[in-house]
């Protein structure tokens, strides 16, 4: 909320520097957000009357006019705004002037005609944001009286208030908080209502939703613009002029925190009653839109029809016109939650229900209708009439509530004296009702229903204090280690082995684009996106990996190999669960080497493949499957269980990308990793004897795989062989439906060194095997 | 009785799908939509016929037309698509992976004494926000934090109701949560954490819970829909807001140096009271100059101790008894002024240029 500093100044004594009061509140937990200096005066801008108009002969967006400056000697000037007409006072810079944006008004002619000065819009006179036009001022103004008479120098404070804080929404509530924490006393405060009450005239049917409703008669009062000060109140802080009525009900709201609302008398039918509206009931509110009401909205009606929404916004119909004459002056106390459900389901936020939601202070409620009452009579004339008619019961106060220093001391962590606890709660309006030496009972102002248990206390007490007065203690304890650290920690050394074989991690958005579902169909759609980019929940990493592919191949890149260790959502429950998503495309290497061949090398199945091999899986293998989309699709494996997928984009698919090439990517339950890792680590003997290496070089049917060559190496068992490694494969230049593989076998004892005859008897016993059993063709 | 229009327009379609090759399915085109094919004769038939039955005719034909366009479009995806798994069907995946890159295997041939040839050629890298929060979880470690967790997808008791924020209250934004059909929501705040994390253990709980949150919010350089924090939580006897403010200065002195200037502002939140935000400044920090807003915090509210007793159906956490502070860092921020990093957008969109900058 915008405060005026003029407007605070009435009710307590402020520093002088703005930014003091600002750091004073700021230190509260009130921040204040933007700090603006206002205000006119500027040398040589006065008011003037435009006396007549024409237009100017040679351009058609502009008028000369003919204004009166208060010297006797009507001035010509040339204008381009529209919004004015004869007979208006408009503010005018005099040759000489010089505007707060810099511009120096000279003497000049404009297309060929003179112009003694310039009319100025709010904006030029640093007066606000307006520059639709000229800034109309009030009718009395006097005309050739400086402008910065109108306008004194202010500054505006614009303030955050929480939302516990409905108390500080008003210019006394918060001049009060000032004066409670720099402990000023208030130069004043709104006077009692004392009126006489009449309970009638006035019905509640919704009486949880509206426990007090008050309306006061003023005859005979004539609307008309509002008078410059009171203008430049309410314009200071942002709210819009409309008529001397509407207006004082907003400087109320301003100043108090209390809304109000003035119903035109003439157009109500019989008394009011505050009642919940009809299904269907048709609303035309002030906005100028018409609300389809619901059974558990709240109105205020006459004897006919609504003709407001309890604590939102008033009826059009019922509103205050320029040819009103009689008016029904209202000031209630709504519930609060009832009004921000209403206001939420018709979204209709207004100023009033702002503070309504908040909680206003029941106290309040007479005293601004009082108030308001008494500044229509002074403005707009009128004779109130001499009661006012009520019903329903206002809040009672909120409960007292009991504080021990000792729970104090506790919960700031440092002993602060009784006296200064004390000194505390009393500047904030509490009163002490029962005193005892380990604390006391505190009876709470109608205005801080926040303040319900001994914590909310200590918080005043901390905020006044000063939090930084508190010194910071060390209060560390030992914490046995949770399921999360330890796949934290597994995590994070899944992600050490991926970033040491060279790929990059990159973190993609749980949710994903409209764009990215058409490519994978079944999701959980969020019910209101805010935009196409964010519409569902990822089922899985592909779409988020893809679309890093995508950004980057546009940018140039020649090799992308990624990884993401994330949380995807599986429709159509939304079971959580964390995968690995691994992604390569492109070149081995993202630049060319002097040590490399030069023709680059292109990343492949196998590079993926390896990557998952490497994570130490148990008896990682992978076994074809059909997967849409893929052109090639592999389950992974760890001995019969399926912990993820890996393979081949379909070009179909990576064409909607645009992207060239070919593109590898598998996904992994990042626990079952975790749990199918070889963990177990210890100490085996290093082998002492010499190995012995043979080859085998063969030419096989193109569909012989190697996993079937290399079960036929190793079953049955040879207890002297030690590995076997395939290390060249070739099918070039041998025949057609053929390939080459050779193989390395290591053959070892651990107890003694091999003699050649035994190796070679047993690699024969191999070689023979395969001869028999695979047919294949031995090279010598 | 069929038109021979449709009846064309069946035969086409078995066509097409028996179609086995591009070949054969360019032939069925030819067949049927060529210049002189059996559907494209109708266009001239058209001439012949009379004022009533043109646009029935007319309209038939255009419908077996699109039909049958569409048919062989279709058709020739799924025979490309074959094509190239056939293509792949060869492709033995039994070989071993490569467990270094593969321009190494011409490399090695080459004679390169003492080259052992498993150095990877390209460098990898974290994630600068997961560095970020590594960085913060040693920190934490070190002070005697334990890690929790609980889901994004959250109910609204979870992230509402037991957080002292009840349905009408003015701080609960629903305007700002994303919904899910079932009624469900994305967690707006990592808060969740607290309430399930006593939910599942009595006190003494000293926790921190890394993760994302969600907010239906404009984006631009320090907004996005989703967010990370990192949620901290220390339930025991006699908790204060000294210990609060020990613990959290303690974390942001080891992360951004010792010299770091920490302000603590009152402020409100629902489910903490007192509330406070902090704030912290820095010369040895890029743009730390000014106070930046890092963290809100507070004591635990006795309203979130009496939810979760509620929904526990017991006393365990009697708030007259276990107190308790609770803090929600921002891991992006935190991350932008380490990294100095202007632009929250960066993390998600994982340009590698950016990304190598952390390697």
């Amino acid at each position: 909320m915008k405060f005026s500093v003029n407007w605070l100044r009435e009710f307590v004594e402020l520093p002088k520097n703005p930014e003091e009061i600002a750091e004073l509140l700021t230190r509260a937990g009130i921040e204040t957000k933007n700090i603006e200096t206002r205000g006119a005066n500027i040398d040589k801008v006065i008011v003037s009357l435009i006396t007549a108009s024409s237009r100017h002969p040679n351009a058609d967006r502009l008028t000369v006019c003919e204004v009166d400056d208060g010297s006797g000697t009507k001035r010509q000037i040339v204008c381009g705004a529209t919004n004015y007409k004869v007979g208006d006072k408009v503010p005018l810079a005099l040759p000489g002037a010089k505007l707060p944006n810099g511009t120096e008004i000279r003497k000049s002619k404009l297309r060929g005609v003179e112009s003694e000065g310039m009319l100025c819009s709010p904006i030029e006179l640093g007066l606000g944001e307006d520059a639709s036009g000229l800034l109309i001022l009030s009718p009395d103004a006097k005309i050739g009286a400086p402008i910065g008479d109108l306008f004194p120098a202010d500054t505006i404070l614009d303030v955050e208030i929480t939302p516990n804080r409905g108390d500080l929404l008003s210019h006394f509530g918060l001049a009060r908080e000032i004066a409670a924490l720099s402990g000023k006393k208030l130069k004043s405060m709104p006077r009692d209502a004392n009126i006489e009450i009449k309970k009638s005239g006035v019905t509640i049917a919704a009486t949880r939703e509206c426990p007090f409703f008050s309306a006061r008669k003023i005859a005979n009062v004539k609307v008309r613009p509002s008078p410059q000060w009171l203008r430049a109140n309410i314009e200071s802080v942002g709210i819009r002029s409309i008529n001397n009525i509407v207006d004082i009900s907003n400087f109320v709201m301003l100043e108090l925190g209390q809304p109000t609302h003035a119903f035109d008398a003439d157009k109500l039918t019989g008394g009011i009653n505050v009642r919940f509206a009809r299904a269907g009931e048709k609303f035309l509110a002030l906005d100028g839109k018409t609300y389809s009401l619901t059974p558990d909205n709240v109105v205020v009606a006459d004897q006919e029809r609504a003709v407001g929404i309890a604590g939102v916004m008033g009826g059009e119909e019922s509103g205050v016109t320029e040819t009103t004459t009689n008016i029904l002056l209202e000031s209630a106390y709504f519930l609060p939650a009832s009004v921000r459900r209403i206001a939420r389901n018709l979204n209709l936020p207004s100023d009033a229900s702002y503070r309504f939601e908040r909680g206003v202070d029941p106290d309040m409620v007479l005293r601004a209708s009082q108030r308001a009452t008494e500044l229509i009579r002074e403005i707009a004339g009128g004779t109130p009439a001499k009661e006012i008619r009520t019903a329903g019961k206002l809040p009672a106060n909120p409960a007292d509530v009991s504080l021990s220093y000792e729970k104090c001391n506790h919960v700031v962590g440092v002993a602060i004296k009784p006296k200064t606890v004390d000194e505390i709660l009393t500047h904030f309006g509490l009163k002490k009702t029962k005193s005892t030496s380990k604390g006391g009972t505190w009876k709470i102002p109608s205005y801080r229903q926040d303040l319900q248990r001994d914590v909310d206390l200590i918080e005043e007490v901390v905020r006044a204090y000063g939090a930084e007065k508190i010194p910071g203690t060390d209060r560390s304890r030992s914490s046995s280690s949770t399921a999360a650290d330890r796949s934290h920690d597994l995590e994070s050394s899944l992600r050490d082995q991926l970033v040491a074989r060279g790929l990059l991690e990159v973190r993609t958005s749980k949710l994903i684009s409209r764009r990215a579902i058409a490519l994978d169909e079944k999701v959980i759609n969020l019910c209101n996106p805010l935009s196409e980019d964010h519409v569902a929940l990822r089922p899985s990493l592909l779409p988020g990996l893809v679309s890093v592919l995508d950004r980057n191949v546009r940018a140039g890149v020649q090799r992308v190999a990624i990884f993401e260790i994330g949380r995807v959502f599986v429709p159509p429950t939304g079971n959580e669960e964390r995968r690995l998503g691994l992604l390569v495309w492109g070149n081995v290497t993202s630049a060319p080497h002097w040590r490399l061949s030069e023709k680059q090398t292109t990343l492949e199945f196998f590079d993926l493949k390896g990557v998952i091999e490497s994570l130490g899986i148990g008896n990682v293998s992978f076994r074809r499957v059909d997967r849409p989309d893929f052109a090639l699709a592999t389950e992974v494996l760890s001995d019969d269980r399926v912990i993820g997928f890996a393979g081949q984009l379909a070009t179909a698919r990576a064409a909607e990308i645009d992207v060239p090439g070919s593109i590898f990517f598998a996904e992994l339950r990042a626990d079952l990793v975790l749990e199918t890792q070889a963990s177990a680590k210890g100490f085996r003997d290093i082998e002492r004897f010499p190995a012995v290496t043979r080859d085998i070089a063969m030419i096989v049917p193109e569909e012989i795989p190697h996993e079937t060559i290399l079960r036929t190496i190793e079953q049955p068992r040879e207890p002297l062989l030690e590995s076997v490694d395939l290390f060249d494969l070739f099918t070039e230049q041998i025949g057609a439906a053929r390939k080459s593989l050779a193989y390395r076998l290591t053959y070892r004892d651990r107890s003694r060194t091999l003699t050649s005859e035994e190796v070679t008897e047993v690699h024969a016993r191999i070689r023979e095997r395969l001869k028999r059993e695979l047919g294949v063709t031995l090279r010598e | 009785m069929n038109h021979p229009l449709e009846q064309l327009r069946d035969d086409a379609l078995r066509e097409i799908e028996a179609a086995s090759d591009e070949q054969a399915l360019e032939a069925t085109r030819i067949k049927y939509l060529g210049k002189s094919g059996s559907i494209s004769a109708w266009g001239e038939q058209m001439k012949t016929l009379g004022k009533e039955e043109r646009p029935v005719v007319g309209r038939l034909l255009n419908e077996t037309r699109n039909a049958v366009t569409v048919a062989i479009e279709k058709r020739a995806e799924i025979l490309r698509s074959q094509k190239e798994s056939v293509a792949l069907a060869g492709i033995d995946i039994s070989l071993p992976g490569v467990t270094v890159p593969s321009a190494y295997s011409g490399y090695c041939s080459i004679a390169l004494t003492g080259y052992s040839g498993y150095l990877p050629l390209e460098r990898g890298s974290r994630h600068p926000l997961t560095q970020m929060l590594q960085r913060s979880i040693q920190i934490f470690h070190r002070m005697g934090f334990s890690l929790a967790d609980g889901p994004d997808i959250e109910d609204e008791w979870h992230c509402f109701d037991a957080l002292n924020t009840p349905a009408d209250h003015p701080a609960r934004n629903e305007q700002d949560t994303f919904y899910l059909p079932d009624g469900r929501l994305l967690r707006t705040h990592t808060s969740t954490v607290q309430i399930r994390t006593m939910e599942s253990a009595p006190p003494p709980i000293r926790v921190i819970a890394p993760g994302a949150a969600y907010r239906r919010d404009e984006i631009d350089a320090t907004h996005s829909a989703q967010f990370h924090q990192i949620e901290g939580l220390y339930v025991d006897e006699n908790v204060s807001v000294a210990d609060l403010k020990g613990a959290l200065e303690f974390f942001l002195r080891e992360l951004f140096g010792s010299e770091t200037e920490i302000q603590f502002r009152p402020h409100y939140f629902p489910f903490t009271e007192p509330s406070l935000e902090v704030y912290v400044r820095s010369k040895a920090l890029k743009g730390g100059e000014r106070w930046i807003e890092l963290a809100g915090c507070g004591m635990v509210h006795p309203a979130v101790f009496e939810a979760v007793n509620t929904a526990r159906g017991d006393k365990a956490y009697d708030p007259e008894k276990w107190s308790g502070y609770a803090f929600g860092l921002g891991m992006d921020r935190l991350a932008m002024i380490l990294f100095d990093i202007p632009d929250i957008r960066l993390f998600a969109q994982n340009d590698l240029r950016f990304l190598k900058q952390f390697a």
